[in-house]
Order: structure tokens, then C-alpha cells, then sequence
């Protein structure tokens, strides 16, 4: 269980985010929502140990985060960054690779269990067929799908993602979902960025929405997606019949 | 087999430089005075002037290629070079000033003092900040300024010789080299080297972004340090010892990525190796170009050799 308590946090003596305190349990899929700019992916960043706190606490499993070295915090949490960089020339195989950087010998050595977590997080997300392309050689989704079996390359008990599925067609969302879905329901922590109100409905088992920098709902979707928090927080109305997700044809 | 052919032609290229000069030695002269068992003339040729010729000319140039490697890797930019951080600058401006107090035999210290408070500054203005385009600007900033010191030296110069001296020192040469260059030379290069090596795995992590990097376990602040001091080592103890010596660091680590990949485990020490072969070859060629009364200087060779391949080398791959 990820527990974040009064966490202040931000970029130089601005605080983005507000004295937010919430939890995760194993196996939920946490949709993080809000308007561009409310603080999704500083909430995020925090988490991963990208962006330091002003104050407040994230504890796991009752320790706190911050008294773990970057190596071991690197192994309990795995973060998908929003931009999708990488080197262009760098094969497939060795990107994905990389996933198992918390875990290597001095020299880049990984172990057997290594090369056996790489070779599975390649089959739930299909890139196996990659493995000997070049990065930039793949199109936008394949890229997506490539840097995601990176991040489940970590075997790491929470995943972050920061809005994995932004510039990718339907179907393409659809399946990233479906992998992030799957690993919470191996009973792992998902917590993902995301700005289709549809597909967080469709996937997530909790919503946190956020705005300005605070929890103002959260929820499951159904409780927290409704006509008053999305007029506050969107400025969108609810569509009629509620929210309607594409499904893949087969 | 690839890596097979770059260590015998690094290899060939350190043996053949012993037979290159005025004298002319077969390869049963070149034996034995490397076995000490020559004429004393042969003796002197082979080890006090054409081994330590072409051991430091292979150590500096292996030095050049891993940091050049390392900071291409660290910038995520195949233009980045070791002058990049400033460090040739400052050890050139270190050198100047010793020659314009005739401190002739103090050049290779000043050079290094140049080049750890050019280390020092950097760490210093860099700081906290974890972006590579601080340690960029950084060291575009204190290369600026060691350029114009040396500029500033240069202009009050106390005589017409000692000026000539310092344009001379400044387009590179290994043809003074001698034992005691090389003791001072490889050692701070070989543990420059490894440290630059060592941080290949954090380097390839980083090619994923920085975020991603620090989210997988990587101290961008360790990172940078062992990059700065690293590369200080490399470059500081080669201007030290042979001038200001351009393009290798630029030039080799491209090579090496188009044929055996852009993974910086591997490209660091094969820069590093065919660095050495480059600067050997390079300073063959000046020595077979170089007549009675003339010297084509080593920093300018390697700009000519490199600079044609170079830019074929760039304009295949926009084709690509």
C-alpha cells in the first residue's frame, strides 16, 4: 500500500502541489484526472523521486520513501515518463533492457531473472516482433508500447505513467490500457496521468482528480466523474448516458 | 571480429610508428633495440625517442576518444567534444602562461592546474542544477574565458619567441615526447578512462531522459562529477604533455557508433582504443609529411584527416 501524507511539492519556491494525502492499494488502477497544468505530473514526478518535497511524507508498505537510496527506490517504483526519448539508433531489445538498470552489475550485467523479466514484459506488450529495430524506425504507438515494456521490465510493485496514451490512435490506447490493467490486477499499484475522461472511466478501479495542485474528488469513476466535479474541475458538461469507451473490434 | 580488426589495426599502427623516422631501422634493428640489445644509437632512437613517441600519442589519444564518447553520451548530442567542457582551453592558458614566464619545463603542471581549477569552476557553476545544458553553458562559459587569458597572454607576450612558442605549443605535437611525459600522462589518463568507462551503464540509462534516468536509480550529481573529473584527467594530462590536439574526441566516437552501435558500455572503450590508433596514425603521417627544417604540427593533421571523413561520414548517414 502506497500511503502519501500532506505531501507539498513543486519546482523552486512555487509549490504545485498542495498538501495532498491519499492511498493506493495493491491491484487498483489509479486514474490521476485534471486540467492541463493541475498537477498531475509534478504528483507523479514526486512520487517517482524525480522532484524532492517541500514537506509531507510517501510511505510503502509503512516505510517512508524518502530513507530508500535511488537504486532501491528505483525497484519498488517504475515510472513512464509523458515524453517517449530514448536514443534513435538504440535496438529495441536493449532499451527494454534498461529496465533492469536498478539491478545491474557494475559493468551493465543482468541476471538470468533479468533477461526472463525482459523477455515477459516484450510478450504483454507485444514488442517481441521489435526487438532488433531501431527506435526511431517505429511508429508512435510501437514506440509507446516499446518504452511501456521498459517500465514493466522494472517488475516494480507500483507503476507510475504519465498520460502513456496521449498522441496515440484508439486502438493503441485501448491496448496500453489493457497492459496497465493487467499488471494491477497482478497486484500491482497503477497509478497513470490521463486525460481521456472515457478511458479512465473504462479502466481505472479509482479516480484522484485533481485541481490546482489539490484532491478535490476521488473515488471510484463513477462517483467522482459526475455533472457538478466535471463542470468545477473541466468546465465540461457530463454527456448524456454517461461516458461511453471504444472497445477493440476483436 | 570487428572489435578483432580495431585492436590489430590500433596494434599495427603503434608497431609500424616505430619504424617512422630519419633513420631508417629494420624491423631485426627495431627488436633488438627494444630488447636493449642494439647499437647505443638504436638504443636511444627506439626507446627514449620513438617508443615514448608513440605510447603517449596512443595514451592521449585514447583519452581523447573515451571522453569524447562519455559527453556525447552524457549530452545525448553526437557534436558534443572534450572541449566542450573547456578543459583543452584551460590547460592551453595553464601552458601559455608558463611559457610566458619561460617556465618551459613546468608546462605539463601548469597545463593540469589549468585544467583542475577549469574542473573546479565547472563543478562549481554547474552545482546543484542536474541538466546537462547547465554543464553545457558551464563550460562554453569557461571555455570562453580561458580563451581569452590565453589571448590576453598571448597579446603581452614579452618577446617574439616566446609568442612563436606559444602558437607552436598550441597546434600540438608529440614529437618532444619523452618517458617522464608519459609517466605523468598515463596514469591520470588510464584512471580517467576507467572512470569514464564505469559510468557507461548510468550513461545508456540516460538516453532514455533524464527523469527516466533518475527514476531508474541514476544520481544525475554522481554522474556529472565522475564525468567532469573523468574527463579532466583524459584531456588535461594529454594538452599537458602534446598541445591542444583537436577533433579526435569529436570524430572517433561517431566512427565507432556507426559501426558497432550507439551503447556507451561499448563506446567508451572502443573510442578509447581506436582514439589511440587514430592519434599514432595521425602522427605518422606528420612524421612522413615532415622534411628537414619543417614540422606539420599533430593538432592540425588530425582536423585535416578528420574533418573530409567526417563530413562524408555526416552527409551518408542525411541521406540515409
Amino acid at each position: 500500500m502506497i500511503h502519501i501524507n500532506n505531501l507539498l511539492s513543486g519546482y523552486g519556491p512555487c509549490d504545485v502541489i498542495q498538501n495532498i494525502s491519499a492511498e493506493g492499494k495493491q491491484g487498483e488502477l489509479i486514474a490521476l484526472v485534471g486540467a492541463n497544468g493541475s498537477g498531475k505530473s509534478t504528483l507523479l514526478k514526486t512520487l517517482a523521486g524525480i522532484i524532492t518535497p517541500t514537506s509531507g511524507t510517501i510511505n510503502y508498505l509503512g516505510k517512508e520513501l524518502a530513507g530508500f537510496s535511488s537504486r532501491k527506490r528505483a525497484k519498488i517504483i517504475s515510472y513512464l515518463a509523458q515524453n517517449r526519448e530514448a536514443y534513435p539508433s538504440m535496438p529495441v531489445y536493449e532499451i527494454v533492457e534498461l529496465g533492469r538498470a536498478p539491478y545491474r552489475g557494475s559493468l551493465g550485467q543482468i541476471s538470468s531473472t533479468g533477461k526472463d523479466i525482459i523477455e515477459s514484459s516484450m510478450v504483454h506488450t507485444k514488442t517481441q516482433a521489435l526487438k532488433d529495430r531501431k527506435f526511431n524506425n517505429l511508429s508512435g504507438g510501437e514506440q509507446a508500447r516499446v518504452l511501456l515494456a521498459r517500465a514493466l521490465a522494472v517488475d516494480a510493485p507500483i507503476i507510475l505513467a504519465d498520460e502513456p496514451i496521449s498522441a496515440l490512435d484508439p486502438a493503441f490506447q485501448i491496448s496500453m490500457m489493457q497492459a496497465l490493467q493487467r499488471e494491477a490486477k497482478k497486484g500491482k499499484i497503477v497509478i497513470t496521468a490521463l486525460h481521456d475522461l472515457s478511458l479512465a472511466s473504462q479502466f481505472s478501479s479509482k479516480i484522484w482528480m485533481l485541481k490546482n495542485g489539490k484532491i478535490v474528488a476521488k473515488g471510484v469513476p463513477k462517483k467522482v466523474l459526475n455533472a457538478e466535479n466535471l463542470k468545477n474541475t473541466f468546465q465540461v458538461k457530463l454527456p448524456k448516458g454517461g461516458f461511453k469507451a471504444l472497445q477493440l473490434a476483436n | 571480429m570487428k572489435f578483432t580488426i580495431l585492436i590489430i589495426c590500433t596494434l599495427s599502427c603503434v608497431i609500424f610508428s616505430l619504424f617512422i623516422g630519419t633513420v631508417d631501422l629494420s624491423f631485426i634493428d627495431v627488436l633488438k633495440a627494444l630488447l636493449g640489445r642494439g647499437t647505443d644509437t638504436n638504443n636511444i632512437i627506439i626507446r627514449e625517442l620513438r617508443l615514448p613517441r608513440s605510447l603517449t600519442g596512443a595514451v592521449i589519444g585514447a583519452g581523447l576518444g573515451a571522453s569524447g564518447a562519455a559527453l556525447q553520451g552524457y549530452t545525448r548530442n553526437p557534436l558534443a567534444a572534450p572541449g566542450i567542457l573547456g578543459f583543452t582551453a584551460c590547460a592551453a592558458l595553464g601552458a601559455v602562461i608558463a611559457l610566458y614566464f619561460g617556465f618551459y619545463k613546468w608546462i605539463p603542471l601548469a597545463a593540469l592546474s589549468g585544467t583542475a581549477i577549469g574542473a573546479f569552476l565547472i563543478l562549481k557553476i554547474s552545482g546543484n542544477r542536474k541538466s546537462a545544458s547547465t554543464l553545457i553553458l558551464a563550460g562554453v562559459g569557461v571555455s570562453a574565458l580561458a580563451t581569452a587569458l590565453t589571448g590576453l597572454t598571448m597579446n603581452f607576450s614579452p618577446n617574439p619567441w616566446a609568442l612563436s612558442e606559444m602558437v607552436y605549443w598550441l597546434m600540438g605535437s608529440l614529437s618532444d615526447s619523452q618517458f617522464v611525459d608519459l609517466l605523468i600522462c598515463a596514469p591520470l589518463t588510464i584512471i580517467g578512462i576507467i572512470m569514464l568507462t564505469l559510468i557507461g551503464p548510468d550513461l545508456k540509462t540516460l538516453s532514455l531522459g533524464e527523469e527516466t534516468a533518475v527514476s531508474l536509480g541514476v544520481s544525475l550529481g554522481r554522474l556529472r562529477a565522475i564525468l567532469i573529473i573523468g574527463t579532466a584527467l583524459c584531456v588535461g594530462s594529454g594538452v599537458a604533455i602534446a598541445g591542444a590536439i583537436g577533433f579526435i574526441g569529436l570524430f572517433i566516437p561517431h566512427i565507432i557508433r556507426l559501426i558497432f552501435g550507439s551503447d556507451p558500455i561499448k563506446l567508451i572503450p572502443l573510442s578509447a582504443i581506436s582514439g589511440a590508433g587514430f592519434l599514432v596514425f595521425a602522427d605518422i603521417i606528420s612524421r612522413y609529411l615532415t622534411g628537414p627544417g619543417t614540422q606539420l604540427y599533430l593538432g592540425i593533421l588530425t582536423s585535416l584527416i578528420g574533418v573530409p571523413f567526417f563530413l562524408y561520414l555526416a552527409i551518408k548517414e542525411t541521406k540515409v
